[in-house]
């Protein structure tokens, strides 16, 4: 079994591209949570409920695919809450609400201690998504796409 | 009373030293660490990601290892019911033990051994052959069938390896006239280098240890894919990190024998080295390190071969190279006679 | 004989090479010579939740399935029900829509490939997929605003228009991946270690394939030139230049052939989109006038577009209809029967990987063990995808 010149050569390209990398200074890995992602404006993260501008309409809570989200009564009114559990972020009560009460929102770390506090009532889906805590205040970053590198994480 | 002055000439006595010191226990054990620490590091730099880093962060994670022995020291050890516990137990550490002993017979320099055999090469290399058997008989303990084909598979690479691997070596003999690690250091530092003298037997060597220590593209007895952990599926705890690291001694013996056989061992010895004649076994190291890091290096570059084409490759690859490889050394005998 | 000549070796569902599900393996020795994959371990009844559910909300369900390629199933059941209102999207939403289900066959193919190339052994091919994979995640969420469950596709168009800048961002990706599908080659697809595994193993020979009903780059390794894109084109597809990519030996490394030429195909088709890409509404005209006119005005501003409020109550007409689209792993087949009601009487959806998982019962006999895990990843087979 003598090996063809073209499989050594084969064999060396496969070596070289190899060493090479070990010398290419990229990293594609986020370290995550030292560095944090900050997403775009119009990420589909958590959301945000404005109470004020609900009109007790309840198209949220039916077109949502998950049965996140419920109308408890509150007072005379009946007003969403959601089940963090539950939503799968796909975002049609966000599109289907017809005076721009709930909106997204570019949090993304969805992490609760209890499971009560997942389930919110509209005056807790009211006060929007708390504010992610970190351990150490992490390093905000944006992706960029880049020619040579594929992703770059830049400072902000 | 044992004095201190004893104690030492007691730790400097060559057949503790060898053994337990360098090139024995705790140097294995740093570079067992550093080498599984290198090769995910390597792995994960070719792969543009971070590898171990959060132990000893300043380092680059480089005690990850220290911490994954740990963590399977404390782990517990879960021997399934059917299996045979004396050889389930048993079989790994002999495994452990017989990839260890070969140690004993390896030198520091011409002048620093445990003891001196004009058999010392054949020594280590029979030594290291026993310890695979084991690898059958916990194929057989473990009453897995993945266990068993991977004990097989082991078996078959045994088939592969081992004869080119003792032909490469035994044209090395013919060429330096002797079976004495010591002699053949010694006399490689007269002519050249053995790599430069009969490059096929060390390319034949090379080969045939990535086979025994199972690293890329040979890692067949282990596919994880295929047969999950191979012979070691239904270890746990610390038994399945002494498996774990059996390969890796292997490597280790073997990277040093390749050191010896075919990069001039501890020569050349330069200033630092020649104040005590421990040090040249530095220069030893360094250069099987050389070895072993091509070893781990491969992992990131190929897949794996099936265990019919790694056969194929022993037998019709290596094995006439290695033929090939004793052509070359009698004809060179015989040219310098 | 006598059954000890046999050895049975059950393959997964807990194994690090099988995915979910598990396979019956009866070996001759090194050699299979029964090979029964036997899948439901992931079954979820994805098509009788559907049955309770409003057309709207079965979008997501249907994503479900395939997570790789969401854009491509969502697709066929969006097309399905738009048969079904008798509605359609305007031009640019059938651009919008090519444009995220070529990402996603981008993606889809990388996370193949990946996961092809760790089933034999090369984890740094594992590592650069799903790595590069990310670039077009962060595309796909660009565009939609999700990362892999994008929902984007709607009866009647698309959710979003092309934000600020993506044309930009996709040259670039496409730059980028066009050298790093040089190293892919190299360090991969001609690696001599590769080619000894896959050539001549799991061989589908073209009659077998047309018999076997195989679909997608697995029936194009086999030589058959079929691709939905062409023979059925939807959306913006007729208007697009692309070859099909076609390979005759209908071996394992011919199907890592064509997968990785197509993501080739994928970016020249990604480029001519954003170029040829026609101005103007992104939602159909009958539903656009539902949307109240503030919304209508921000929506235009910003590109993000309201669903107007009878997308709850979508009631098609009494009848069925049927879709085929091509998605990254072959074709998906969507049927609905409607009975007029606001959810479907029933639901079917034919996923790429159920129509691929017969070709394991009959390419794995004769082969070696070590050649499961091989043959395994270059059918490109997704256990959930086939449970449903
Ligand atoms: S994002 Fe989707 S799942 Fe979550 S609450 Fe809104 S509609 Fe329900
Ligand atoms: S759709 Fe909007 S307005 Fe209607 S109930 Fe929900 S949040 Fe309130």
């Amino acid at each position: 079994m003598i090996p063809k010149p073209s499989t050594i050569k084969r064999h060396l390209e496969a070596i070289i591209t190899g060493l090479k990398y070990i010398f290419v200074k990229n990293r594609l890995t986020l370290r995550y949570p030292e560095m944090v992602q900050l997403l775009s404006e119009n990420y589909r993260g958590m959301i945000k409920y404005y109470m004020d501008r609900c009109i007790s309409c309840t198209l949220c809570a039916r077109i949502c695919p998950a049965d996140a989200i419920k109308m408890y009564t509150v007072g005379e009114n009946k007003l969403p809450g959601i089940n963090y559990m539950r939503c799968i972020f796909c975002g049609f009560c966000v599109d289907i609400c017809p005076k721009e009460a709930l909106e997204f929102t570019n949090i993304h770390d969805l992490a609760y201690y209890t499971r009560e506090e997942q389930i919110q009532k509209p005056i807790e889906f009211s006060k929007g998504p708390p504010k992610p805590i970190f351990k150490k205040e992490p390093m905000k970053i944006v992706v960029k796409l880049d020619k040579s590198r594929g992703l770059k994480y830049e400072r902000t | 009373m044992i004095s201190l002055d004893q104690i030492i000439r007691l730790i400097f006595f060559p057949p503790i030293f060898i053994t337990i010191v360098f090139p024995g226990l705790i140097a294995l054990l740093i570079v067992i660490v550093f080498l599984i620490w290198l090769e995910r590091k390597i792995a994960a730099k070719v792969q543009l990601r971070y590898g171990p880093l959060y132990i000893l962060k300043p380092l680059g994670g480089v005690i990850q290892t220290v911490a994954d022995l740990l963590r399977y020291l404390f782990a517990e050890v879960i021997i399934p019911r059917r299996a045979d516990k004396f050889s389930f137990i048993m079989a790994p550490i002999l495994s452990f033990g017989f990839a260890f002993i070969p140690i004993v017979a390896l030198p520091i320099s011409s002048k620093y051994f445990a003891f001196k055999s004009d058999l010392s090469l054949l020594v280590v290399l029979a030594l290291l052959t026993i310890a695979p058997i084991f690898i059958l008989i916990i194929g057989w303990a473990s009453d897995n069938k993945f266990s068993f084909i991977g004990s097989l598979r082991e078996g078959y690479m045994i088939m592969a390896y081992e004869v080119p691997l003792f032909l490469s070596v035994l044209a090395m003999a013919i060429l330096y006239n002797t079976l004495d690690i010591i002699e053949i250091v010694e006399t490689q530092s007269k002519w050249v280098w053995g790599i430069l003298l009969n490059p096929i037997a060390a390319f034949v060597f090379l080969i045939c240890t990535f086979m025994m220590t199972a690293r890329f593209p040979f890692e067949i007895s282990e596919a994880e894919q295929e047969i999950v952990m191979g012979p070691f599926t239904e270890y746990t705890g610390i038994i399945f990190g002494l498996c774990m690291s059996y390969s890796y001694i292997k490597l280790y013996i073997l990277s040093l024998l390749f050191a010896y056989l075919f990069l001039g061992g501890w020569y050349p010895i330069v200033w630092p080295f020649t104040l005590n004649p421990i040090m040249p076994g530095i220069i030893t190291l360094i250069k099987g390190l050389i070895v072993m890091i091509i070893g781990i290096f491969l992992r990131s570059v190929y897949p794996r071969f099936r265990v019919d084409q790694t056969l194929r490759i022993g037998w019709e690859g290596m094995f006439v190279l290695s033929i090939v490889a004793l052509i070359l050394s009698f004809s060179l005998v015989i040219l310098v006679k | 004989m006598s059954e000890d000549k046999f050895m049975q070796v059950l393959i997964g569902p807990q194994h690090p090479g099988s995915g979910h599900m598990r396979f019956i393996v009866k070996m001759d020795g090194d050699i299979i010579s029964e090979f029964e994959p036997d899948i439901g371990y992931v079954h979820r009844a994805v098509e009788k939740i559907a049955e309770s559910k409003r057309y709207i909300q079965i979008v997501p369900l249907v994503e479900r399935p395939i997570l790789a390629d969401t854009a491509n199933i969502n697709l066929g059941y969006i097309l399905a029900l738009e048969r079904l209102l008798g509605i359609d999207a305007p031009p640019r939403a059938q651009y919008l829509r090519t444009l995220l289900a070529e990402i996603n066959r981008i993606h889809s193919h990388l996370y193949g490939l990946g996961i092809h190339g760790i089933m034999i052994g090369s984890s740094t091919i594992f590592m650069w997929c799903f790595a590069d994979r990310e670039i077009w995640i962060e595309l796909a969420q660009e565009l939609t605003g999700a990362r892999i469950t994008y929902s984007y596709m709607i009866p009647g168009g698309v959710r979003r228009d092309l934000p600020n800048g993506f044309n930009e961002k996709l040259s670039k990706a496409i730059a980028y991946m066009e050298e790093r599908l040089k190293d892919y080659e190299k360090i991969f697809i001609n690696n001599p270690v590769v080619t000894a595994r896959l050539i001549d193993v799991g061989i589908i020979k073209k009659d077998d394939a047309i018999k076997l009903g195989i679909v997608g780059p697995n029936l194009r390794a086999s030589g058959v030139a079929y691709d939905v894109r062409k023979i059925e084109p939807y959306c913006a597809y007729p208007e697009i230049d692309f070859d099909i990519i076609v390979r005759k030996e209908g071996d394992a490394y011919s199907r890592v052939l064509v997968r990785f030429e197509e993501i080739k195909q994928s970016m020249k088709i990604v480029k001519q989109v954003v170029e040829k890409i026609p101005s103007g509404p992104i939602i159909n005209e009958s539903y656009l006038k539902l949307i109240p006119p503030k919304l209508r005005e921000k929506a235009e501003q910003t590109g993000i577009w309201k669903m107007p409020a009878i997308f709850i109550n979508l009631k098609p007409r009494k009848g069925e209809a049927i879709s085929r689209v091509e998605a990254g792993r072959g074709e998906v087949t969507h049927y609905i029967v409607s009975d007029g009601s606001p959810n479907p009487y029933r639901f079917r959806v034919v996923t790429p990987s159920f129509r691929n998982l017969i070709a394991f019962k009959y390419t794995m006999p004769g082969h070696r063990l070590a050649d499961i895990p091989a043959i395994y990843g270059s059918l490109d087979y997704f256990p959930p995808s086939a449970d449903r």
